[in-house]
C-alpha cells in the first residue's frame, strides 16, 4: 500500500503536494461557501485587501466582516488544530510503539477538557474570554507533569508505567470532568457551554482564537522536527535507540512536552475533536512509511485538510444547523479506521 | 570492505573494573574484571542465565553499573555522551522481531543516528556506505524489502549489517548467529574476524563452544553472575571446566589445532 511512484522519497513529495492542494481547496470552499450566500468577486476583493500589498480599495463592510472575521479564522483555527492532533498523535504511536495511540494517552488531553470546564463551571470564563484556552493548556501541561512524576524512578521513565498512569489519570481526570458538569447542570448556560466545548468544534472562532493556538504549534512543530529521527529509533526499543546513540530520556521528555503542548493548544480552542490525532497518523504511515522525518510532517499537514473538510461538512450537513465537528470527525474517522483494520489487520496488529 | 575500513582506527580498549549490576534485588552479574583489548576477538560463553546479555550491555553502555565502572579507551563510558559513545562502541541485542514497516535500507540506516546531522539527516555519501554494509552481510537483494516480512535469518544479517552502518570500532553482538544456516553462520564469524584482523574488536555470545574455540582470539566463561575465567581458549576450555560449568561431559577431537570436543551428557 506504500506509494512507491517515483520511489519513497518521490512519493513523499507527490504526497505533500497533494495534500497542500486539498488543503487550499477545502480553505477555499470554507471562505466562498456559507450560510450567507455571496458573490465571488466581492470575496475574493475582501481577500485581496487583506492579503495583499497595496490593497487597500473600499469593500462591502458586511461582506468584509463575514468573510474575514468569521469565516477565514474559522479555517485556519481548524488547519491549525487538525495539524496539531495529527502530528501530536503521530508522536505519541511512535513513543509508545502502537499504531493505536493517540494524542491524548498520557491524560494530557483529557486533563485540558478539565482545565477548560473548570473554568467554564466556575464562571471564569464569562468574565474573561481566555480564561478556558488558559486553563486548557494549563490542564494538559499539569497532566504531563502529573504523570511522568508518577512513572519516573531514579531519572527513568518506563514507557509502560507511563501509558499506565496516562490511562489511569484519564479516567480520574473524565470523572471530574463528569462531576463538574453534573455540578453545573442547574445553570443551563453554563451546562450547554461546557457541552458544547466537549463537543468539540470551531463554530465562531476568531483571530484571537489563531493566536491562542500559534504559539504552542511553533514550538511544538519545533521540538518534534528536531526529535523525528530519535522516534525511529524509539521504534526498535530503548535498549536498541541507546546502543545507537539516542539520548532516550532526554528524547522522551521532549517528545512528550512537544506532544503536550500540541494537544493542549489544540484542545483549548476547538474542545475535544476526536479519531483526528489516531486515524490520519495512522493512514500517513500505510503510506508513506513509518520514519518519522517523512510522518510527522505529512501527518500535520493530513490533519490540517482533514479537519478543514471535516469542518465543511459540519458546517453544511444539516444546514443551516450546524453539526459538532468532533462528531463529523469521529463517524468519518471511525469507519475509515476499521475498514483499514480490516483490510491490512497484519499492520495495525498491537505492537509488542 | 577492507578499503573502506582501512582507514578505521584501532579499537580503544574496553574493560569493566570490578563491574557488577542488581536488578530487583537480584546481583545479575557481580566482582566482574574483564578487558576486552583491541584487535581481539572475544567470546563469551556460559550456560543459560549466566549474565553473558547482561555483560554485553554493561560493555555498551547502554545500562546503568550498580558498582564498578566501564571504561572506554580509559574513560567512564557513563560520562560519555550516548552519540560518542554509539560511534565507537555498537551492540547488537538478541534478535527481536521488528513491528514497524521500514524497508531494510531505512533500518540499515538507523544505525547512521551518531553520524547524522539532526536537520539534515543522512548524507548522500552515506548511501554507498550503507550498500557495502548489506552487501558484507549479503542482504543487498533485500534492500526494498519490508523488515517485517524477513525470516529470522535475513533479520539478523540485517542486524549485523546496521551494526557495521555504525562504523564503531568495538562490537559487540548477543547471539549473532542464533538463527542462521551453516553457510550464513561461517561467513559471519569470518566477518567478525575479518573486522579482527583490520583492528577492531568483536565481543561475540555464543553458544557453539567449538566455533567459539576456533574463531576466538580469548574465550569468557560466565556461571551465576560471575566471570569464571578468561584466556586463550586452548588454556580455557578444558573437560574440567566444561563439565563443572556446563554439566557435560566433553571429549577431545584429535587432529584440530583447537580445543574441539564432542559433548555427551554428565555420566
Amino acid at each position: 500500500m506504500r506509494l512507491a511512484f517515483g520511489g519513497y522519497r518521490g512519493g513523499f513529495w507527490w504526497y505533500m503536494a497533494a495534500g497542500l492542494a486539498l488543503l487550499l481547496a477545502f480553505a477555499g470552499i470554507g471562505l466562498f461557501r456559507g450560510s450567507v450566500p455571496l458573490d465571488g468577486r466581492d470575496v475574493l476583493a475582501v481577500l485581496a485587501r487583506h492579503l495583499l500589498p497595496g490593497q487597500h480599495g473600499p469593500a462591502d463592510p458586511r461582506v468584509d466582516a463575514i468573510v474575514w472575521s468569521l469565516r477565514a479564522p474559522r479555517v485556519v483555527v481548524a488547519a491549525m488544530v487538525g495539524g496539531c492532533l495529527a502530528l501530536a498523535g503521530a508522536q505519541m504511536q511512535g513513543l509508545f510503539r502502537n499504531p493505536l495511540a493517540s494524542p491524548g494517552i498520557v491524560g494530557t488531553s483529557t486533563g485540558a477538557a478539565a482545565g477548560a470546564v473548570f473554568a467554564l463551571t466556575f464562571g471564569l470564563a464569562g468574565s474573561f474570554l481566555l480564561a478556558a484556552p488558559l486553563f486548557a493548556v494549563a490542564g494538559a501541561l499539569l497532566s504531563l507533569l502529573i504523570v511522568t512524576r508518577i512513572a519516573t524512578r531514579d531519572g527513568y521513565t518506563p514507557v509502560t508505567t507511563l501509558l499506565l498512569a496516562g490511562v489511569a489519570l484519564n479516567a480520574l481526570l473524565a470523572a471530574f470532568n463528569s462531576w463538574l458538569i453534573a455540578r453545573s447542570w442547574e445553570q443551563y448556560e453554563a451546562a450547554r457551554r461546557i457541552a458544547y466545548w466537549m463537543m468539540g468544534g470551531v463554530t465562531d472562532r476568531g483571530w484571537v482564537h489563531v493566536g491562542m493556538v500559534l504559539p504552542g504549534m511553533v514550538i511544538g512543530c519545533a521540538m518534534a522536527v528536531w526529535f523525528a529521527r530519535d522516534l525511529d529509533l524509539l521504534l526498535e526499543g530503548e535498549e536498541v535507540a541507546a546502543s545507537l546513540g539516542v539520548d532516550i530520556e532526554r528524547a522522551k521528555r521532549a517528545v512528550l512536552w512537544s506532544a503536550a503542548i500540541l494537544t493542549g493548544s489544540a484542545v483549548a480552542v476547538s474542545g475535544v475533536v476526536g479519531f483526528v490525532g489516531l486515524v490520519v497518523p495512522h493512514l500517513v504511515r500505510l503510506l508513506l512509511g513509518p520514519g518519522h522525518r517523512r510522518l510527522l510532517p505529512a501527518a500535520f499537514l493530513t490533519g490540517a485538510w482533514f479537519v478543514v473538510g471535516a469542518d465543511l461538512l459540519a458546517r453544511t450537513l444539516a444546514a443551516p444547523e450546524e453539526v459538532f465537528l468532533g462528531v463529523v470527525t469521529a463517524f468519518v474517522g471511525a469507519p475509515f479506521f476499521l475498514f483499514l483494520l480490516v483490510r491490512h489487520e497484519s499492520e495495525v496488529a498491537v505492537s509488542r | 570492505m577492507t578499503e573502506a575500513m582501512d582507514s578505521a582506527r584501532r579499537a580503544p580498549r574496553l574493560e569493566l573494573v570490578d563491574g557488577g549490576v542488581e536488578r530487583r534485588g537480584r546481583w545479575l552479574l557481580r566482582d566482574v574484571d574483564l578487558a576486552i583489548e583491541p584487535a581481539m576477538l572475544t567470546s563469551v560463553v556460559g550456560p543459560n542465565g549466566a549474565g553473558k546479555s547482561t555483560l554485553l550491555r554493561l560493555l555498551s553502555g547502554t545500562w546503568r553499573l550498580t558498582e564498578g565502572k566501564a571504561l572506554l579507551g580509559g574513560f567512564d563510558l557513563a560520562a560519555l555522551p550516548r552519540r560518542q559513545a554509539a560511534r565507537r562502541v555498537a551492540y547488537v541485542p538478541q534478535t527481536v522481531r521488528p513491528t514497524f514497516e521500514f524497508t531494510v535500507r531505512e533500518f540499515v540506516t538507523l544505525g547512521r543516528y551518531p553520524h547524522e546531522s539532526r536537520l539534515f539527516g543522512t548524507r548522500s555519501a552515506d548511501r554507498g556506505w550503507i550498500d557495502r554494509c548489506l552487501d558484507d552481510t549479503d542482504v543487498l537483494a533485500l534492500a526494498e524489502r519490508r523488515v517485517t516480512t524477513l525470516s529470522g535469518g535475513e533479520l539478523q544479517r540485517v542486524l549485523m549489517a546496521r551494526c557495521l552502518a555504525t562504523e564503531a570500532e568495538v562490537l559487540l553482538l548477543d547471539e549473532p548467529t542464533s538463527n542462521l544456516d551453516l553457510a550464513h553462520g561461517l561467513d559471519l564469524l569470518g566477518l567478525a574476524r575479518n573486522l579482527v584482523d583490520e583492528g577492531r574488536s568483536v565481543v561475540l555470545v555464543l553458544h557453539d563452544l567449538n566455533a567459539a574455540a576456533r574463531f576466538a582470539d580469548r574465550v569468557a566463561v560466565l556461571d551465576g553472575g560471575a566471570l569464571i575465567a578468561e584466556g586463550p581458549p586452548a588454556e580455557v576450555l578444558n573437560p574440567d571446566l566444561l563439565r563443572r560449568v556446563f554439566r557435560v561431559e566433553a571429549v577431545p577431537l584429535e587432529g584440530s589445532a583447537a580445543p574441539v570436543f564432542d559433548f555427551e551428557p554428565l555420566r
